[in-house]
């Protein structure tokens, strides 16, 4: 505990000198704007920004660096509640509840509680990343690939509990979502998969694409079509932030939203992206009143959202105590400390104590910037929805369209993007739910990746997935899961019909 | 719309003239993402670049389809000197043998400016492998073959093509189980779960330091300073396995010779500077010596490159399309 | 907002299933030619062919879920052409401007042919809102956030 106390004390006197609190400022206010931007993620902010972190140490380089990560966490859950245009895989859930809360004239209590749910969240995990980074690490390492697969299965079940009207609909989402993830160059072979013969899909569609596609612009082509429900969205804004009932209430689901982001956020190969869905199966299974959920419930946006961000901190466990990136930003990261000099990996604690502690400790000081930045900006988020709507989705659609392309650089992305709108207008259409479908792309690559790797390693023994016990144990989970999502669903569509 | 982007370029070209050259801004594609090794090493020698020649030197990172996507749209620039590809060994020497359907040929679409830098390629093993030196790895795996895992990054990637390479030496076909990236691939290594892998030492360098996973050699003639316990292929008893992953930079063909000197001679004062050799050996990164740094000798390394791995990677069965 | 009138009378399942369908025969279509392996060595066919085959039953679930199951069936509401045409028109100029063309081409026209979607459409104040958009996207991306967007190759070589 003394060390503890004096890791933290030696981390924030190097995050509280004024070069690194400046860069801290600037690193979250950078990242909440392209955050809040459509289509622009931290990826390419980072990627941008490196060479101009040349000339800093590399301590301060990190703070920076890492503030874009967290802070584009916090403005992309901005974008999802406010425009229903999720910017990363992680706030797709946010768009269920908080954008209906939106819709309702709620919009500030939204972003109220996701900025303080958050803020909650990242403090927790900083503590915990100080407190039991090295003991955590072990668990990273106990996920094997036939762990791996049984988590996503897991995953999966999750998506079917996301729906919100029939089952057998959400399940033909996921597996159509499932079936877009193998689009691509094949992992062991090299061989193009289902790409038409265009060379731009042969690594695969970018997240990013799919989410504008069929959030972004397929909402804009919904709205177009009812004036109405938009004319709710900018007379009535109601309070702005929300009240100390509000948090009272919301306080257990951001805890609970907590713990489950912090642990998923440590696992290898993004497993972030689990916790906000696992965080929202939660909260809407133990809930009195379960059929509140998709219709502007606030637990189903504060432990989202705390997931969310529990799980963006915890991240940096497997880097900083393994040097293992567990996704793709914390590849940049990786990227970002080999520019300076640094390799990321086990030593980097004893050899470079002061960065490693200043980093650690500027999270939770980037946390408290976040707060402050983020809630008197609310007013501001709120009031922008007052912008008359005709002027407002020709500028939705141009965000889209720069952030998009700035992805890659590909003019191909947004055509696709654009195609993807289409298409999620028709599931409109046809009553299909966009978010399993997203929830099953993103761990559908994994679960392939996974499953793949698993069989090649036993031999094609699928007794693997049983006979291993944290395996097993995950695999259980889900059957429970599935059980109670779909049971009650097909008893209550045997009864009678479904009310909207 | 094509047409006019011709316009454009030329209109780019007869501005430029090689006395002049920079006036605005060089972009040079990385055909990988940022913070990769070829990504770290080209904003290395790019941030020295564009102080000797006095422009901004942008890094876009083009990325996809392992790295061809990048080089393709390297090579089908306007040939002023403004857009440079910093090739590697993958799309400059593997690729033609990955990819049948390649839009460009290394040998002869490009023109070659120099050789920027390698890093090593390692053979490592997870830490309870019961071999202890390379001669030791070599009887186990051919007794052991059927039960011993591989790891690689992926089809086409760096450490696929130089796993491709030892298992031809060795005569031998093991497991190999794929991964989307060296993360992921090392991950399990460290934990245990597969057996083996080959990767450039940037990326193993620290884990094998801590002990988290064994080094048995590097592929290069001489021992690593960022690893000098390390020993060397030849040492070990597999001089014939040489591999080092190397980053060049190429302009695109009929670029002018006068334009390529320019840029040549900006990435030799480059790898002069003390604080970029620095840089670059803490990666563990090699740096060519000066005969090894002119355009004509990348040339003849790039046809040596390509007529080396192609044979190996389509005994190997690679279809890439 | 056109309507096309049969459409009207179709179940909404019915349409819903046929779409899933037409994915799994466009699937198995594309994935013909790609080695399924074995459960050893699967090969890079197995999953995308399986996950076609599942799709299409799952169509053909929801197609004939009128006939098992007790829910009220809604049925396939009008469809729209101008929005959707106008708003997919307006992305593809954006994509194939940006290069040649420079986004100050590209981000005022798609902003008009955007607003042209939109059930009033003011002239005056789109094409003021499209100038004024076009500045702050320039300022914001490619001056304060330094992404390489083409502002106007013609003109500046930026």
């Amino acid at each position: 505990m003394d060390t503890l106390l004096a890791n933290l004390t030696l981390g924030f006197s190097t995050a509280l000198s004024f070069q690194n609190l400046g860069l801290c400022f600037v690193g979250c206010l950078v990242g909440t704007l392209v955050g809040v931007l459509p289509g622009v993620g931290p990826i390419a902010t980072i990627a941008m920004l490196l060479p101009l972190t040349f000339n800093i140490d590399p301590t301060g380089a990190l703070i920076m660096l890492a503030g874009i990560y967290y802070g584009a966490q916090y403005g992309g859950s901005t974008t999802a509640i406010l425009l229903n245009v999720p910017g990363e895989a992680t706030s797709v859930v946010s768009t269920i509840d908080g954008h209906q809360m939106a819709r309702q004239g709620r919009a500030g209590i939204a972003l109220g509680l996701a900025a303080i749910g958050s803020f909650i969240a990242g403090s927790i995990a900083t503590l915990l990343i100080a407190a039991l980074a090295s003991p955590l690490t072990k668990l990273a390492l106990l996920f094997g690939p036939a762990e791996y697969f049984s988590l996503m299965v897991l995953g999966l079940t999750f998506a079917m509990v996301l729906a919100r009207g029939s089952v057998l609909k959400a399940a033909s989402m996921i597996i159509v979502g499932v079936l877009l993830s193998t689009i691509g160059t094949d992992l062991e072979t090299g061989e193009d998969r289902l790409t038409f013969g265009i060379s731009a899909l042969s690594d695969g569609i970018d997240f990013t694409v799919l989410a504008m596609g069929l959030f972004g612009f397929a909402e804009i082509l919904r709205n177009l079509e009812n004036p109405e429900a938009r004319a709710i969205l900018t007379t009535a804004i109601g309070r702005l932030l929300p009240s100390s009932e509000d948090m009272r209430k919301a306080l257990p689901s951001i805890l609970r939203g907590t713990g489950l982001g912090a642990l998923l956020g440590i696992l290898p190969g993004n497993g972030a992206v689990l916790g906000p869905f696992a965080s929202y199966s939660l909260e809407k299974k133990i809930a009195k009143d379960p059929s509140r959920f998709g219709k502007g419930a606030p637990e189903g946006l504060a432990g989202p959202e705390s997931a969310n961000n529990a799980g963006a901190q915890t991240a940096f466990i497997p880097l900083l105590t393994l040097g293992i990136p567990p996704n793709a930003v914390m590849a940049l990261m990786v990227g970002a400390m080999t520019i300076h000099g640094i390799i990321p990996g086990p030593q980097v604690m004893t050899r470079n104590p002061e960065l490693f502690w200043g980093m650690i400790a500027s999270m939770w000081i980037g946390n408290l910037m976040l707060l402050i930045i983020n809630l008197p900006l609310v007013g501001m988020w709120v009031r922008l929805l007052q912008v008359p709507y005709r002027l407002m989705f020709p500028a939705i659609l141009l965000f889209c369209c720069i952030g998009i392309y700035s992805v890659n650089n590909s003019p191909f992305d947004v055509v696709l993007t654009a195609l993807f709108g289409l298409v999620g207008y028709a599931l409109h259409k046809f009553g299909y739910e966009p978010a399993p479908l997203l929830l099953g792309f993103v761990l559908g690559r994994l679960l392939e990746e996974k499953m793949r790797q698993a069989l090649v390693i036993s031999r094609g023994s699928f007794a693997t997935f049983v006979e291993r016990p944290v395996s097993a144990g995950l695999l259980v989970v889900a059957a429970v899961v599935l059980v109670v999502a779909v049971l009650p669903a097909i008893r209550k569509g045997r009864e009678k019909a479904f009310q909207e | 719309m094509r047409s006019l982007f011709v316009v454009a370029a030329l209109l780019g070209v007869g501005t430029a003239t090689a006395q002049t050259y920079p006036t605005r801004p060089i972009t040079m594609i990385v055909p990988f993402t940022a913070g990769g090794p070829t990504d770290v090493i080209a904003r290395i020698v790019g941030e020295h670049m564009s102080k000797t020649l006095g422009q901004q030197i942008i890094i876009e990172n083009v990325i996809g389809a392992g790295g061809t996507v990048g080089s393709t749209r390297g090579a089908q620039a306007a040939p002023d000197g403004y857009v440079l590809t910093m090739g590697q060994m993958g799309t400059h020497g593997a690729a033609p043998a990955m990819y049948p359907k390649l839009k460009y040929d290394p040998t002869t679409d490009f023109a070659p400016v120099g050789m920027a830098a390698g890093t090593p390629i390692l053979i490592v093993a997870r830490k309870q492998f019961p071999p202890a030196t390379l001669k030791d790895f070599i009887a186990f795996v051919k007794a052991n073959t059927a039960k011993v895992n591989e790891a690689h990054a992926g089809a086409g990637s760096v450490s696929f093509t130089s796993c491709t390479l030892l298992n031809s030496q060795l005569g031998l076909k093991f497991t190999q189980v794929a991964y989307r990236g060296t993360g992921p691939a090392l991950n399990d290594l460290v934990a245990g779960h597969v057996d083996f892998m080959c990767d450039q030492i940037v990326n193993l360098v620290e884990q094998v330091k801590s002990g988290n996973i064994k080094a048995y050699a590097i592929a290069t003639p001489e021992r690593s300073p960022a690893l000098p316990n390390v020993p060397t292929t030849k040492e070990a008893g597999l001089p014939e396995y040489q591999v080092t992953a190397w980053n060049a930079l190429f302009a695109p063909k009929g670029t002018p010779p006068a334009i390529v000197g320019k840029v040549n001679a900006a990435l030799d004062k480059a790898l002069d500077d003390a604080n970029v050799r620095k840089r670059l050996l803490d990666l563990g990164a090699v740096i060519p010596a000066k005969n090894e740094r002119t355009p004509a000798w990348l040339g003849t390394f790039v046809k040596a490159e390509v007529a080396r791995w192609t044979p190996i990677l389509k005994a190997a069965g690679a279809k890439g399309e | 907002m056109q309507e096309s009138g049969t459409a009207k009378r179709i179940p909404q399942d019915l349409g819903a299933g046929l779409f899933l369908v037409a994915v799994s025969l466009i699937a198995l279509w594309q994935g013909a030619d790609l080695d399924a392996g074995t459960l050893r060595e699967m090969g890079p066919g197995m999953l995308p062919r399986g996950l076609a085959g599942l799709t299409g039953l799952c169509g053909l679930f929801v197609a004939t879920r009128p006939l098992w199951s007790s829910e009220t069936q809604e049925s396939l509401a009008g469809w729209s052409l101008r929005g959707p045409v106008l708003i997919f028109g307006a992305a593809l100029f954006f994509a194939y401007a940006i290069r040649p063309l420079g986004f100050t081409v590209a981000g005022p026209v798609a902003i008009v042919l955007a607003a042209l979607a939109g059930r009033e459409t003011r002239w005056v104040e789109i094409i003021v809102f499209a100038i004024v958009m076009t500045a702050f996207c320039t300022l914001l991306f490619r001056v304060a956030l330094g992404l390489p967007i083409p502002v106007a190759p013609w003109l500046l070589d930026y």
